[in-house]
């Protein structure tokens, strides 16, 4: 059966005067398959629509063209106009004649814009309709970690009717959230107590992930806990593993270990700072203190904010003299200029240094040598009392969950959080989340964002029990496909597995879910058993083949 | 189609970013011919030959910046596979005729017309 083509002209109100629109209509008129052109002054509003459905629908057409602005834009109303019609929504071709045509350039572009159509068309009469198909999916959430992030996202889950299973590798929830609890005012102990109360939330403590495979809506993870494997399906992951510190190397770890922690003179973490000053009795006051941070690792937002909160509590609490080394003061985290202000009222001193910090014992102090930038002098500090500069890590165990994820992490080994073009708490393998501070220096506030917005992401997943996907959009002809695994070390979703056909025969198939259409495998595919419908390698050359024709 | 440039466009970054570029009123040589790909590692050496063999004068491939790619590895991939090309195009002497990738984001709409206006001054230069 022959195609009938119907190319239709936006001329978007007069808003590209460099076409002549009559012209553009009489030539793409005269193209093999072109049943009828219309031209009409807005396609996108709504009597526009009406008119492009009721002539697919009065001349029977099987494709359509629609020549107006870009794809970016109003492609979807299109399809949606299409399927109103009672057409495939796949069998839509936009050529772009505003944007990149008719704004483009200055002077006549009638010509140009003849080009694009016909590019479009070459490409349309090779469109196949794609079918859409409800798939199921397991309505389970996996929530990796037992920290703070971890806990609320459960309860927030729980709360929408999703069962989640928290995985905690430590004996109990909560462990790794000391130092917060009272620097952000959360208590630790109703928060687990909510989760023991909810029977939508089970607990696997002291258990780890050793396995996982699958994909969106169907994950099979194997969980070890005291010897014994556990099998359980999920239909999401999240990961909300948290972060370690480490003091930093700079010369700090020599000096420690001659500096006796607490009693006396020392070099303390933040953390033991913060124990010192809430919860053990100090003989003798530090009558200075020196904090360091911001020289090794630039991303000091949580630094900064814990540095501030700590140099308040001292001040207050001994009413030491404080002295904060430092780069830069990074305050765009909520609260911490507020937090600058009342330090620098205070009396806290803070010296902007461009390079670490000498330091060295002297007499059972510690004396630090900076040069501060705006004197322009070297200054020495005797501190009772040091600081030392944090690094923020990634916990243990993170690249073992990663390899078993199949997602990468960034250049400091955190998961994700340099691709500016994900959303901030989705991996490349959809299903899989990354909430928290296992993706990078976050405060409060962000992580609290962080919470919401996965909970909401796997609510609108999961919450039906189903995910309308469009089915075999990218399909491994079995015939041609020899199973030589290409495609799957290449695919960056992990969509494609080994896959069963015929009896024995075994190929790479793509799960629907699972794959964002991207096409690297069907570019690479040494077979070219790879199909991605809108995208084949005929569709692609159809157009180039349109170029220059007339 | 004489003296085209055929730009293979990622529907991520290099596509919006031409978009943007015809809304700031940001011209360009008018032989440029945009094809959207949902990924720059969607394009095959076979589609830049098939452009070759139309006859356009250069084929530039725009992907996401680096480390930046939605699809991860698409750019580094299809940064490779120009490369290649580069290497087939000497091997079967048709020196000359230039594959180029540029990296840009959505929102660099100069960093495009600076693309195009790069690989157009090298066509000029070599009288094609």
């Amino acid at each position: 059966m022959e195609t009938r083509i119907g190319i239709f002209l936006c001329n978007c109100g007069g808003g590209m005067k460099n076409i002549d629109f009559d012209a553009v209509a009489e030539k793409v008129a005269r193209m093999p398959g072109v049943t009828c052109v219309n031209l009409v002054s807005h396609l996108c509003l709504d009597e526009g629509r009406e008119k492009m459905i009721a002539s697919i629908r009065e001349e029977n057409l099987d494709r359509v063209i629609v020549a107006a602005c870009s794809p970016e834009f109003k492609e979807h109303i299109f399809r949606q106009a299409l399927e109103d019609a009672g057409l495939n929504g796949h069998l839509l071709a936009m050529a772009n004649i505003r944007e990149q045509c008719s704004w483009a350039h200055e002077g006549d572009v009638t010509e140009k814009a003849v080009e694009l159509i016909k590019m479009a068309t070459n490409r349309a009469r090779l469109l196949q309709p794609l079918e859409r198909k409800e798939l199921p999916v397991n309505r389970e959430v996996l929530v990796i970690g037992g920290g703070f992030s971890a806990i609320d996202t459960a309860l927030h889950l729980s709360r929408l009717g999703l069962r989640t299973t928290l995985l905690e590798k430590e004996a109990v929830l909560g462990t790794g959230t000391g130092e917060w609890q009272s620097l952000h005012g959360f208590d630790n102990s109703s928060m687990t107590a909510a989760v023991e109360g909810d029977r939508n939330i089970d607990v696997l403590a002291s258990a780890r992930m050793t396995a996982a495979e699958g994909t969106i809506g169907d994950f099979t993870v194997t969980i070890t806990r005291e010897g014994e494997e556990i099998s359980r399906k999920y239909g999401a992951i999240v990961l909300a593993t948290g972060f370690r510190t480490e003091l930093a190397p700079t010369s700090t770890l020599k000096l420690r270990t001659q500096a006796e922690p607490i009693s006396g003179i020392s070099i303390v973490s933040q953390e033991q700072l913060f124990h010192m000053l809430h919860n053990s009795i100090v003989e003798a006051k530090p009558r200075t203190i020196g904090f360091m941070f911001d020289f090794s690792d630039e991303n000091s937002r949580f630094p900064t904010l814990t540095t501030l909160n700590n140099a308040l509590a001292a001040k207050n609490k001994w009413g030491s003299e404080i002295y904060i080394f430092c780069k830069n003061v990074k305050v765009d985290s909520e609260g911490a200029e507020k937090l600058y202000r009342e330090a620098r009222e205070c009396g806290v001193v803070f010296l902007k240094c461009e390079t670490t910090p000498r330091m060295s014992m002297d007499n059972g102090r510690v004396a630090v040598e900076a040069r501060d930038v705006f004197l322009g002098e070297d200054t020495v500090i005797a501190c009772d009392l040091l600081v030392a500069e944090e690094l923020l890590l990634p916990i243990a165990g993170t690249e073992t969950l990663s390899s078993l994820l199949n997602i990468r992490l960034d250049s400091r080994g955190f998961y994700q959080d340099e691709n500016v073009h994900l959303y901030p708490v989705a991996s490349e393998k959809k299903g899989v989340f990354v909430i928290g501070w296992c993706r990078g220096n976050l405060d409060m506030g962000r992580v609290l964002t962080d919470i919401s917005s996965v909970v909401m992401s796997v609510h609108g997943l999961l919450s039906s029990g189903k995910i309308l996907v469009e089915v075999e959009r990218v399909k491994v002809d079995p015939q041609k496909c020899v199973a030589c695994l290409t495609c799957i070390r290449v695919c960056p979703h992990g969509a494609i597995q080994l896959v069963r056909v015929d009896g024995d025969k075994e190929v790479a198939g793509i799960s629907d879910l699972a794959c964002d259409a991207c096409g690297i495998c069907s570019a690479i595919c040494p077979a070219k058993a790879i199909k991605f419908q809108g995208y084949r390698d005929e569709e692609i050359l159809a157009q180039i083949e349109a170029i220059g024709e007339s | 189609m004489n003296g085209c440039i055929v730009a293979f466009c990622c529907e991520h970054s290099a596509y919006p970013a031409a978009d943007l570029a015809g809304r700031l009123r940001l011209h360009y040589p008018e032989s440029l011919r945009v094809i959207r790909v949902p990924c720059a590692g969607r394009v095959d050496v076979i589609h830049i030959l098939k452009a070759f063999e139309n006859g356009a004068s250069a084929v530039l491939v725009l992907g996401c910046e680096d480390g930046a790619c939605h699809h991860i590895t698409g750019n580094t991939r299809a940064k490779e596979r120009v490369k290649y090309c580069n290497m087939l195009l000497k091997e079967v002497e048709v020196d000359g005729r230039p594959v180029a990738m540029f990296n840009l984001s959505p929102n660099t709409p100069h960093k495009f017309v600076r693309a195009v206006n790069e690989i157009t001054k090298i066509i000029k230069e070599s009288g094609r």
